[in-house]
C-alpha cells in the first residue's frame, strides 16, 4: 500500500519539490496551502506523515501543529517541520511542540527523503 | 546601528547564505562581485520579506532580471523555461528564495539575542524602480554574478 504524505506549505514551489522528491517511491502526496487547509486534509486523508512549513498565511505551521496535537484522532501523525529558520530558539520551540524532525531550507531532495524515511517506510516503485 | 548587530557582519553572513541557497536549491554558483555596481535590468522581478522585532526591524530584497527569474523558476520546478507560463510560478519561486534568505537572517538575529518574526514574501515587478530606505535605516547592498546574470540583494535594517 502506498505511503501517504501531506505537504503543507503556502509555496507551490515547495509542494512541487516535495512531490518531485517522492516520485520514484510508492507514495501519494496530498497538498494544502496553509495550516487550516492542512488540518482539513489531514482529517480526511489520515496521512502517514506531514511535512509542515512554519510561516504561512491564514494559519501558520506552529498553530496547525498545536491543533493537530490537541486532536485525539490526528495527534499520532508524525510531523516533520520544514522551515527557513534555523535559529536555536526556533528549533527548541518547535521541538517542544512534538515534531518528529525538522529540515531547514535550503535543502536537497535527498535530505528530505532521508528525513521522511526515518519516520515511514518508503518503498521504491517497481521499474 | 546597535553594536552587537553591527558585529554580526550581516554582509558576510548574507553573502555566504545566498551562495548556499543558490547552490543547494538551484545547483547554481553565485559569485560575489565587489565593488558593488548598481545592476541594470530591462525588466525586473523583486522579492521582499520583512522582519520585525522589539529591537530590530527591516526587510530583505532580492532583485533579478525577469528572464533570470524565469530560468530560476524553471530550474527549481524541474521544468523547461518555455514551460513556465504567466507570472504565478516565477513569483512563487522568487518569493520562496527571498523567504529562505530572510529566514536565515532572522535565525542569525534570534541567535544573537534579537528575536523577530518574518512576513510572508511580496513580489514587485517593474522596469525601473529603486527601493529607498527611510532615514536611520542602514542599507546593505550585495551583488552577485550567476550564469551571466546579476543577483542584487538589499538588506534594510533599523535597530530600535
Amino acid at each position: 500500500m502506498a505511503s501517504k504524505i501531506l505537504s503543507v506549505d503556502d509555496s507551490r514551489t515547495i509542494r512541487m519539490i516535495v512531490t518531485r522528491a517522492f516520485k520514484s517511491y510508492d507514495a501519494t502526496i496530498c497538498e494544502a496551502g496553509n495550516g487550516e487547509e492542512g488540518l482539513t486534509v489531514a482529517a480526511r486523508e489520515m496521512p502517514d506523515v506531514i511535512i509542515l512549513d512554519v510561516t504561512m498565511p491564514v494559519m501558520d505551521g506552529v498553530t496547525m501543529l498545536t491543533k493537530l496535537k490537541e486532536n485525539p484522532l490526528l495527534k499520532s501523525i508524525p510531523v516533520i517541520m520544514l522551515t527557513a529558520e534555523s535559529g536555536r530558539e526556533n528549533v527548541l520551540h518547535i521541538a517542544k511542540l512534538g515534531v518528529r524532525d525538522y529540515l531547514v531550507k535550503p535543502f536537497k531532495e535527498e535530505q528530505l527523503i532521508e528525513k521522511v524515511s526515518r519516520v515511514i517506510q518508503l518503498v521504491k516503485k517497481a521499474t | 546601528m546597535n553594536e552587537t548587530v553591527h558585529n554580526m557582519n550581516i554582509r558576510e553572513f548574507m553573502t555566504r547564505h545566498l551562495v548556499e541557497v543558490f547552490e543547494t536549491m538551484l545547483s547554481m554558483k553565485a559569485i560575489p562581485i565587489d565593488p558593488f555596481e548598481p545592476p541594470h535590468y530591462d525588466s525586473r522581478v523583486s522579492g521582499s520579506v520583512g522582519f520585525a522585532g522589539d529591537d530590530i526591524n527591516g526587510a530583505v530584497y532580492l532583485h533579478l532580471s525577469a528572464s533570470f527569474a524565469t530560468r530560476i523558476a524553471a530550474t527549481m520546478l524541474g521544468l523547461a523555461p518555455e514551460q513556465i507560463e504567466g507570472e504565478t510560478d516565477v513569483n512563487d519561486v522568487v518569493g520562496e528564495v527571498s523567504n529562505m534568505l530572510a529566514g536565515g537572517l532572522k535565525s542569525a538575529f534570534c541567535d544573537t539575542g534579537y528575536p523577530c518574526a518574518v512576513s510572508t514574501p511580496a513580489i514587485i515587478r517593474g522596469t525601473s524602480f529603486i527601493v529607498e530606505p527611510i532615514p536611520e535605516v542602514e542599507q546593505i547592498r550585495l551583488l552577485f554574478g550567476c550564469e551571466n546574470e546579476r543577483i542584487f540583494v538589499e538588506v534594510h535594517l533599523k535597530s530600535n
